[in-house]
């Protein structure tokens, strides 16, 4: 005869994500000692997350000392495109991870010399949903969108939205030959985030970058 | 699918926390819609990477936590489980405040009955 089993409900008051929330911690630390302004850019596929990168260094050359970290599921196709424009790039191949994790972060940085180094890019996989709940020890999340994906994006992604400190909206060149609504786009941000900056960039004709970079310079003004 | 993450994650929180003999039954989890889980894929990922572990056929129960919609016109305020509905004032757009939670709550374990 079997014996009777009792069952115990134990009380765990425990963070799914607290191992990652850990290293994120002690990276924001380190990074904040050395004087580092890190940005987590979250972006779909095509939204041109690479593009702003190049242009945006592009623009700061000689001003700021920026490095770059740059997930990818596979090649190194944008961290050398990136690094034409900064000398200290690492690629992360993430494999068939969708997004990055902090610790992929904290032993890229580990191969990096941040000496000098005072802005820190990540550029992050290619998606708008699996990066935004994972904390890399960053200053700032931006989220980047662009007119070709649609003006439904952002309803579409309310986490990103919502967690977003900056929204970019970029390829506004193309305005003249889509039929984005602007204004129901940023309707939709408003909703979801009501305090949220957002620019109209486009990494093409530097058109919005001034408030960009003047944004980079002010993160949080 | 960030859900084989979060599982993993998962199974790495709970697992130093299984009393030594004990036989898992349940983890409780609450999610926050913002997090964008899928249940199904949640679930499956927890079979798989619990596979061959003390958390091998353990039941996930998920308590997702609702929306808060607010009216700014007439201020009623409701849970929903999608963040754009129009309230019955005819507002077409009350905010919507989603949690980010993602936290364990429990753990459900089976104990011999002391002899």
């Amino acid at each position: 005869m079997t014996e009777p089993r009792k069952e115990v409900r134990i009380p765990l008051v425990e963070r799914v994500l607290g191992a990652n929330d850990e290293i994120a911690a002690t990276v924001r630390a380190d990074l904040r000692r050395r004087g580092i302004f890190t940005i987590d850019l979250i972006g779909a596929p095509g939204s041109g997350k690479t593009a702003l990168l190049e242009a945006t260094l592009r623009a700061i050359a000689g001003r700021r000392r920026p490095a770059v970290l740059v997930g990818d599921l596979a090649t190194r196709r944008d961290g050398d495109r990136l690094a034409r424009w900064c000398d200290r790039v690492v690629q992360i191949s993430t494999g068939e991870g969708c997004h990055l994790e902090a610790g992929q972060v904290r032993d890229a940085l580990a191969g990096l010399d941040l000496y000098g180094v005072d802005l820190l890019f990540i550029e992050n996989v290619g998606n708008l949903i699996c990066p935004v709940g994972f904390d890399l020890g960053e200053n700032a999340k931006v989220g980047l969108f662009s007119l070709t994906e649609g003006d439904d994006k952002a309803a579409k992604h309310p986490y990103l939205v919502t967690a977003a400190d900056l929204i970019l909206l970029n390829k506004i060149d193309l305005a003249p030959y889509l039929t984005f609504n602007r204004p129901g786009f940023e309707a939709d941000v408003r909703l979801l985030n009501p305090t949220v900056p957002i620019l109209g960039v486009s990494s093409t004709t530097g058109e919005g970058f001034e408030a960009w970079l003047d944004w980079l310079e002010k993160p949080g003004a | 699918m960030h859900e084989f993450s979060i599982a993993e994650a998962l199974a790495g929180q709970v697992l130093p926390h299984v009393p030594a003999g004990a036989r898992v039954r349940e983890v409780e989890v609450r999610i926050g819609m913002l997090r964008g889980l899928e249940p199904e894929a949640l679930t499956m990922s927890w079979q798989a990477v619990t596979l061959e572990t003390p958390l091998a056929g353990v039941a996930l129960v998920m308590d997702f936590v609702p929306w808060t919609i607010t009216c700014g016109e007439c201020g009623r305020a409701w849970t929903s489980a999608v963040p754009f509905v129009e309230c019955a004032c005819g507002n077409a757009t009350p905010a919507p405040v989603g949690s980010d939670e993602l936290n364990i709550v429990s753990m459900t374990v089976e104990e011999d009955e002391p002899e």
